[in-house]
Order: C-alpha cells, then structure tokens, then sequence
C-alpha cells in the first residue's frame, strides 16, 4: 500500500506526545499505567515513523512469544514502550504505546506460577521415584 | 470436569496457552473493538471464567457464503480456541444428524439453555405465501424464528440477508424477502451485515459477548459500532486521490493505474459502512478496491437495488462522464453527508443490549 503521508503532520505527533505526557505525570504521581492505542488513530505510516522516531529508542527490547510474537521497547522516556502484537502469520494486530513500569503482559502470572510450581514439584517427585526404585 | 463445566482459562490451560497468550487476545479484540486498552485485563479474567456459551444457528434463505468464509477465516491460533470454546449446538451444514435426529437435537439445546443461548441465523426470512419459499423439515423459517427467538438470550442476525433482506428482497422480491428484525421485536438484535461479512466481526460481537455478557454498542441500523462507524470511505487508502478530484475513469486507464480514487466507476465507499478497509480479507491480504475494484455497498439495506455498481453515487458512469469536475464537487459533498452520517450514528446510545 502506497502512503500518502496525508495525516502525517506535526500536529498529530505532537497531541500523541501531550497525551502521553499526561499519562507518564499520572504514572509517576498515582502509578497507574496508562496506554494509547495506535491503530485506533488514523495514523499514515509516516505519521507513525514520526511519532517512533520522536520517542526514540531506550536500553530495553523484550520479545514475547505467545500466539505470534510481540515486541515490547522501551522509547528514550523512561516508563515509555512501544509494544507491538503480530499474529502468527506476521501481520501486525494491536500497537500500543504503554506507559507502565514495565507491560503488564510481561509480568508472570499467578495462575501460570502455581501450575509450574505443581508441575515442579510432580517433577521431583518423578524424579525422586525413579532413584528409589 | 465436564467439557461444558470447563472455563475457558481451564481449556486454554489444558492445551498449553499461558494467561499471556489470553492477555495478548485480549489487548488485540479491545483494539478491534475500539475499547480502551485498559480494559483488556478485565476482558482477559472475565474470558478466563467464562463458560461455554451455547450458539443455535439456523439457515433460512440463503446460499451459505456467510458460513463458508467464517469457516475458512481462522489461523490456527487462539481465535480458532474461542471458537472450540463456543458451543455451536445446532447447524444444518455442519452437523452429522439429519432427520428427526436433527430436530431432536434442536429441541435438547433449547430446553438445556433455554433464555441463555445466542440465537445466529444466516439468510432471508420469506413471508409471502405464508413463508412456503424456504422450509426446514417442513417449517417455515419464520415460524422457526418465532419459535426460537423467544428463548435467546439475542440474536445475531449474519450476514446482509438475515440483516436486511439482501439479495432474497432485491426487486421484485419473488418470496417476500425480510431481514429479521422485521419478524423480531422485544429482543436484543445485532445485524452483521456484508455479503458475505467480515468474519473478525462475529468473532468481535462472540468474544465481547462472552467477556460482558451481552452485546457491544450498536449503531441505528443495529450494526456493532465498532466496526461500523465509519464508511469504507473514511478509511479508505484512495481517499486522498479523492480529495484532489483524481479520478479512474475506467479500469485500465493511467488514472487506474496510479491507483486513484474509483468513485466515478460506481464504489459505493462513502455511504458503506463497515470495516473492510481496515481488518481486510483472507487474513488482511488486501480488499476489493485495493484489488482495483469499487465496493459495491454490500453491508448496507438493499445494496442491489441501488442504481447499478458501476453508475457513480452522483449518478454517472465513467464511460460518458466528461464533467469530472461536478463529479468532484458532488462526490466532495456527499463525501462530507456521509461523514457526518457516520458520526452522528456513532454518537448515538447502544440499543437493546440485554
């Protein structure tokens, strides 16, 4: 698809980035997180560019891999991802700017700890029958 | 625990997924859905309890296109889960019975969820003659509809023949064509109109459902908001070829070629609502006009009886068009009539949620 860069004005960029000042003031006074969801905006793809671009890039890139990848980078602002979810086939279906401590996704969860701490322990147990017998 | 016990976090669990992979579910149905972000948590738990909701489709007039592009629409990922995860308990075309053995099994799922199922229907209601044109094992569809919808939790009408008639109801409508919420009233309704529709659609309108119990906002054709709030028009990638008054005029010609707005060659984009321009077709390869060709308005009530595909909305056909420039002016207007069409439905309140 060709991009028209009909969208891509400062304007838009710099509105992103008020309301996302005004999500990193929230998280750093209450710490509640906060995101903006940019495929709901009508960004062209070189409005995006200027938007990514204007954040730039931090110290942190995690990848996740559940259901497709996704890919979590912390911009140069401190408390700033940019996450990106693909599919399985590639294509790119959510893209948000999360401002957060750290993306909640990325955080283990505790369902997901006590089923690994159950199959440890039945693990063990395996594995302490098999040295017994 | 049995299979209808089972919560859909257990499932997940059972076959491998981790919360993260719920929670990425979720973060991408509250974007499709244009919900907040912050909400995806809540959906992610609440899909994490949920269980299995009980679906009864029935056909009526029909070809069957709606069914088999929801069939073929899914990669085998987490979507395709949430689709084990709902229990389609009646469809002709799917299902092995037949006969009695069939009927028997309608009557069962009703009785077992009863004023809890969801209520799919795909295809025209005929009322003419008495319904005779469509039958099931000897019913009239719109006896079965009445029959039926009075235990549904809500109805989910498929597809632009079940919306508003479709193709059935195109002139001289022979059967006496209707959509159902011409049958139906007093339940809640929601039209996902296309032809056939965009498969993420009902997969938006199931999970939304799912997770908070009843049906997403709608907009005053009873269409999910979401998805329909805007116009083909709006989102469209020619729109700015529009804008500037640059047109094809015919399908091969330079103007064609460079990719330029098709409203003169009959796309019905600005008055269409729905989302194809931005979720795509066969997994987001492309969608009609990125293929070259105008939309034809299949989502909206009586698309065929609109005028023709190829004549213009302001009433010309390309072929012996030579004012472009009043085409532009009078596109640049109705342009502008359907923008505002489109917000003033999306400020409206939800209906008939349950």
């Amino acid at each position: 698809m060709r991009d028209f860069n009909f969208l891509a004005d400062d304007g838009l960029v710099d509105a992103i980035l008020s309301e996302i000042a005004g999500l990193l003031q929230t998280l750093i006074t209450d710490g509640h997180s906060g995101s903006v969801d940019l495929l709901g905006l009508p960004l062209s793809a070189s409005c995006l560019a200027a938007l990514e671009q204007r954040l730039g890039k931090g110290e942190i890139t995690a990848i996740l891999t559940a259901a497709g990848k996704s890919e979590f980078r912390e911009t140069s602002f401190a408390g700033i991802w940019w996450s990106s979810h693909a599919d399985e086939t590639g294509r790119v279906a959510a893209m948000l700017i999360e401002v957060a401590l750290v993306p909640q996704i990325l955080l283990a969860d505790l369902d997901d700890m006590r089923s690994g701490h159950q199959r440890l322990l039945e693990a063990t147990n395996f594995s302490r029958q098999r040295k017994s017998a | 625990m049995t299979q209808d016990a089972e919560t859909l976090g257990t499932m997940l669990a059972r076959r491998g997924f981790g919360r993260r992979s719920l929670l990425k579910f979720a973060i991408v149905m509250t974007s499709s859905l244009a919900l907040p972000p912050s909400l995806a948590p809540v959906m992610a738990d609440n899909l994490a309890k949920a269980k299995r909701q009980s679906v009864i489709w029935l056909s009526f007039q029909e070809c069957t296109g709606c069914l088999e592009t929801l069939l073929r629409s899914s990669a085998p990922t987490i979507d395709a889960l949430i689709f084990d995860f709902i229990s389609l308990d009646y469809q002709e075309a799917l299902m092995a019975s037949a006969g009695a053995a069939a009927e028997l099994t309608l009557r069962q799922a009703v009785a077992a969820n009863q004023g809890e199922y969801l209520l799919a229907i795909d295809g025209s209601v005929p009322l003419k003659d008495g319904g005779v044109y469509s039958l099931t094992g000897g019913r009239s569809n719109v006896s079965m509809l009445e029959e039926f919808a009075v235990g549904a939790k809500a109805i989910l009408a498929i597809g632009t023949c079940a919306a508003y008639g479709g193709i059935p109801k195109a002139h001289p409508n022979p059967t006496g064509a209707v959509g159902v919420e011409d049958v139906i009233s007093g339940k809640p309704i929601v039209n996902i109109p296309g032809c056939p529709p965009v498969p993420e659609v009902l997969s938006g309108v199931l999970v939304y459902f799912v997770s908070f119990g009843r049906l997403p906002d709608l907009d005053d054709r009873k269409r999910p908001l979401a998805y329909f709030g805007t116009t083909i028009h709006d989102q469209c990638y020619r729109r700015p070829f529009y804008d500037q008054g640059k047109f094809a005029k015919s399908f091969d010609d330079e103007g064609a070629r460079q990719g330029w707005c098709l409203f003169e060659l009959g796309c019905k984009g600005p008055t269409t609502h729905n989302a194809c321009a931005s979720l795509k077709w066969n997994n987001g390869t492309s969608f009609p006009i990125e293929s070259g060709h105008g939309c034809i308005g299949c989502s909206e009530p009586d698309f065929w009886d609109q005028g023709g595909f190829y004549t213009s909305l302001a009433g010309g056909s390309a072929a012996g068009w030579r004012n472009a420039g009043i085409a532009a002016a009078v596109g640049l207007a109705g342009g502008a009539a359907a923008a505002l069409s489109a917000r003033s439905k999306s400020s409206r309140p939800p209906e008939d949620k349950p």
